[in-house]
């Protein structure tokens, strides 16, 4: 399952965060900037992968933005193993499934529709319209998983909250 | 897009953050930011106070006032409550509190305008703990919006329900989430499926499996591609806990993929011409879990699989790669194939030659993965998998461990034990240590060629991260130490080769610590020279017992694995033992024998007290107390000490007496006591109050002659006479038990004087002493209450009284 989304710019500034596990905030703080820290040390010719503390994390940088993704094993296999007490690490550890090629490209697919909603996303993009990032986001992963990657589906919805946002806000005004 | 919502602090606080150049600046403006937030919600709007704070910001200009002046803003106007909320979110997402905006969360969400609710909704979700108690006061919301005509409200519902509800909470929703499987809109639908399953996740009582996999089938075959897409999901987190109830439907899981690879989905589908990727990847690990083990689902299985990684190895893009990968996987878990399987090598052997690292990530980790029961495909490899070895990616050197490991047999364990071992040593990651730790004790006990070169390698895995090792592990090589591998053939000659072996390995060690030795490493060097230390032909047993006494004595815990305690018992016992062996303390020993006898560890005091005994007063046991090589030798205890009749028989010969248990008759006087107990506690309640004893009794008491410094002690007793006769015995009142217990009833004459309006002054309490005594009953009865209320005023009258009346 995908334990978290972030947005993390190369001075370690977080533009977006979605978490599928509650972490508290002192967790969240150390882990963004770690990994924030591992990816800036790797160089281009290296795998886009990295682990970080039992996380398999793919990361992905587009201009001065990290898109980066953490997975850990399904919530279920892991409550199945402690429930089966099965041994840590060595043959059956418990195994994280995700393929990293896989949500690699699914990094680029959330750019792709970000680029479409917006006409071009930009890091100042996601900063001014942080509520409707995360709009997006949630159509597209839930619950840690990837329920749709069709853009035309994920921005039907998000384009009838702009809509209606519009319309109520005209009579505000 | 739509930035024209946003005020213009809004615009200074996003500016502000984009421009700080360091997380301090950073958490300046978010300090101040904080600040300015907390106060809109307090007053509303007061941009007088947000001002100046933000003027602070060096280039920013002083914002207006940015709301009304009157009332709280945030109430009245949503669309400040919505950038209220969004800036909080911003404060939260950059590691500060902002608990203070989460009320206003709660409140938004109830908003009707769908972008508010949304808006709370998602500031509620990141923002709000497992244990927080405003999740429960969404949940009435949440009930609303899910059974909402407005699909954009469910929809919201269902994403809160996700990320809300607790274990305790999921039967409120249940039914609701359940109900929308059935709506209309594929968004709705293909939410509901993903909720339904969180609440079965938290609570399978709840929601039961049954129940799920029931829904899962239907939905699978939904109209929409979207909603089965989503499902596949749920389909592939229940198969791993438990494939049985999904193994049926492998075929319509096989019909669908082989739509997909032959383009029947709508383009819109499509990624970079590859139809629908990750729905693909889904189905193709959900079939990899079905068919594990099992033959006939796999026959079912073994057309399309070769079908889609074909085709995706045409396409030769990432996303048809992380298919092809996605298939190695599935062909190497589900039943052998040997047509799929020559093709999933020849993938593997693409990736592991590729210039992307990223595939050649993909090749290694494909290769552990068909390796372990397909060692052939490794054979071709080697070269390309050393290359890896000695790449400078830090990953692709841990996958490649990975692959080592489950590459090991009997003939490479020595090589890949090394690498190993190599990369621990360099490592300074945790998990990667305590992983590649684990590894290495697994093949090392798995594949040992013989058994020297095990004792050689865990001893130096005990040095390296001996802190990470299983305990267990110690055990084992002491016991293959002290038994050899336990073989029918008993070969004590190659068991004494081994020992030997061993112990100069120790000794080595001995004369060379390193500067940390690990606990279990100096735990096992003391067993093994203790028990075996005689047989070194490089160090004399005295000189070895000498460096244990410097060890033990240096005051250099990290040479000695920490100093705990147990470890240091463990040393001194060695050094016993070797003293026994040698027949003859040195003195550095018994100085350090001595030493311990003052320890502050109990334990260790005994056994230097004992050994000194031992060794002043009977020598001659020493072999017995420490025997050589015994070390898993059965110890006889004789339970009723046998050996001591002797010594019993001659005692009472000499006149001792005999032995006389005593009486069983600690139950009696446990009884006893409690019946004791019984008659001294007494055991029924007391007798209910009399009102005179408070109304009356108290009144006399105070102006009674007891209140003097003659008083009997017995004061606020109750004189049983009638209240308004002064009685100017004393002795007799506190005799008077209540003979008129009557019902007890609250006396509420005089409560108004005391409780109410009318209380007469306090003033008036020493007046009733200046008058005669005839006037003093009548008096009294007006003064009392207050000197109920006001313990020390008639006290002062009282002096007063028994004056009078023994003038009389």
């Amino acid at each position: 399952m995908i334990s978290f989304i972030l947005m993390v710019n190369k001075q370690g500034q977080t533009r977006l965060s979605s978490y599928y596990e509650w972490m508290d905030m002192q967790e969240r703080v150390a882990l963004e900037s770690e990994i924030i820290r591992k990816c800036l040390s790797r160089s281009e010719l290296q795998c886009s992968f990295l682990e970080y503390r039992g996380f398999k994390v793919i990361y992905r940088r587009y201009a001065s933005l990290f898109f980066i993704v953490g997975t850990k094993a399904d919530f279920d296999v892991r409550k199945l193993s402690k429930l089966t007490g099965v041994k840590k690490g060595g043959d059956k550890s418990v195994e994280n499934y995700e393929n990293e090629l896989g949500l690699l490209e699914f990094i680029h697919t959330l750019v792709e529709t970000m680029d479409r909603w917006a006409g071009s996303i930009c890091e100042l993009d996601i900063m001014y319209q942080l509520e409707q990032v995360h709009f997006l986001v949630d159509e597209m992963v839930m619950n840690g998983y990837i329920v749709e990657t069709n853009k035309s589906n994920v921005l039907r919805p998000i384009d009838l909250i702009d809509r209606e946002s519009k319309k109520n806000e005209g009579m505000f005004r | 897009m739509s930035g024209m919502h946003l005020s213009r602090e809004f615009f200074e606080l996003i500016k502000a953050i984009g421009e700080s150049k360091s997380k301090q600046e950073e958490d300046r403006i978010i300090a101040r930011e904080v600040v300015a937030l907390k106060k809109k919600l307090e007053s509303g709007g007061a941009g007088g106070g947000g001002g100046p704070s933000l003027g602070m910001i060096p280039g920013s200009p002083i914002p207006g006032s940015s709301g009304a002046a009157h009332g709280n803003i945030l109430n009245t106007n949503k669309k400040k409550a919505r950038e209220f909320l969004v800036r909080v979110l911003y404060v939260e997402m950059l590691g500060h509190d902002g608990s203070f905006g989460y009320i206003k969360a709660v409140e938004l969400a109830a908003s009707q305008s769908i972008i508010h609710k949304r808006t709370g909704y998602l500031v509620c979700s990141c923002c709000l703990s497992p244990e927080h108690e405003f999740r429960f006061m969404l949940i009435n919301q949440m009930q609303r919006d899910l059974n909402s005509s407005n699909l954009l409200e469910s929809c919201g519902a269902l994403l809160a329900v996700t990320s809300l509800i607790t274990p305790d909470l999921v039967s409120t929703v249940s039914t609701q989430v359940i109900g929308l499987l059935e709506h209309t809109e594929q968004t709705v639908r293909k939410k509901a499926i993903i909720a339904m399953h969180r609440l079965h996740q938290l609570s399978p009582d709840a929601v039961t499996k049954q129940e799920v996999t029931e829904k899962v089938r239907r939905m699978l075959c939904d109209r929409d591609p979207a909603v089965m897409g989503a499902t596949l999901n749920v389909i592939e987190a229940m198969a791993r806990v438990d494939a049985q109830p999904f193994k049926d439907l492998v075929p319509s899981l096989v019909s669908i993929l082989k739509q997909i690879c032959e383009r029947r989905l709508p383009s819109e589908y499509d990624y970079h011409r590859i139809p629908a990727p990750w729905m693909q990847m889904k189905i193709v690990r959900i079939l990899s879990v079905v068919g594990k083990n099992d033959s006939n689902s796999s026959e079912g299985m073994y057309e399309i699989v070769g079908e889609c990684l074909r085709k995706a190895e045409e396409a030769g893009i990432n996303a048809s790669n992380a298919i092809v990968y996605e298939c190695i996987r599935c062909i190497t878990n589900i039943y052998p194939n040997p047509v799929l399987l020559d093709a999933a090598g020849a993938s593997i052997s693409r990736f592991l030659s590729s210039r992307s690292q990223n595939l050649r990530y993909l090749g290694v980790t494909g290769l552990a993965s068909i390796v372990e029961r397909h060692p052939k495909y490794a054979a071709d490899h080697q070269l390309a998998v050393i290359e890896c070895l000695e790449d400078e990616d830090e990953t692709l050197l841990r996958k490649t461990l990975d692959l080592l490991y489950r590459m090991t047999n009997p003939v490479n364990v020595e090589f890949i034990t090394d690498r190993l071992l190599h990369f621990l040593r360099r490592s300074t990651d945790p998990y990667l240590k305590s992983d590649l730790t684990l590894k290495i004790c697994t093949i090392g006990e798995r594949y040992a060629p013989n058994n020297a070169w095990y004792v050689r390698t865990i001893t130096e895995l005990f040095n390296i991260a001996g802190d990470l090792v299983d305990p267990a592990v110690a055990t084992n090589l002491m016991s293959l130490i002290a038994e050899g591998t336990g073989n029918e053939d008993d070969d004590e000659e190659a068991d004494m080769v081994l020992r030997k072996q061993a112990v100069e390995l120790y000794v080595n060690l001995l004369n060379n610590p390193s500067n940390r030795m690990p606990r279990v490493l100096v735990e096992t060097l003391a067993w093994v020279l203790g028990e075996y230390g005689y047989l070194s032909s490089v160090m004399p047993l005295s000189d070895i017992i000498d460096g244990m006494c410097k060890l033990l004595q240096s005051g250099n815990t990290a040479r000695l694995g920490g100093g705990a305690p147990s470890t240091r018992r463990l040393v001194l016992t060695a050094i016993m033992k070797m003293v026994a062996q040698y027949g003859s303390c040195p003195a550095t020993a018994a100085k350090v024998v001595d030493d311990y006898t003052k320890s502050s560890d109990p334990d260790a005091q005994k056994r230097c007290l004992e050994f000194q005994t031992i060794l002043t007063q009977a020598p001659h046991l020493l072999g017995e107390v420490f025997p050589v090589d015994a070390s898993l030798e059965d110890i006889d205890v004789s339970l009723d000490l046998s050996f001591l009749d002797g010594v019993v028989s001659d005692a009472i010969a000499n006149g001792a007496r005999p032995y006389q248990k005593p009486e069983d008759d600690d139950d009696d006087d446990i009884n006893a006591v409690a019946s004791q107990a019984a008659s001294a506690f007494k055991m029924t309640p007391y007798e209910k109050p009399s009102e005179r004893t408070y109304g009356q009794g108290a009144m006399q008491g105070m102006g009674s002659a007891n209140m003097g410094p003659a008083g009997s002690g017995n004061v606020p007793l109750p004189p049983g006479s009638s209240s308004s006769t002064v009685n100017p015995q004393a002795a007799a009142s506190p005799t008077q038990q209540p003979s008129n217990p009557g019902e007890p009833q609250l006396v509420l004459r005089n409560v108004a004087n005391v409780w109410g309006k009318q209380a007469p002054p306090p003033a008036q309490a020493p007046v009733p002493s200046v008058p005669t005594t005839s006037s003093f009953a009548s008096a009294t009865t007006s003064s009392t209450p207050t000197g109920y209320g006001g313990f020390g005023v008639p006290a002062a009258a009282a002096p007063a009284v028994p004056i009078k009346t023994a003038e009389q």
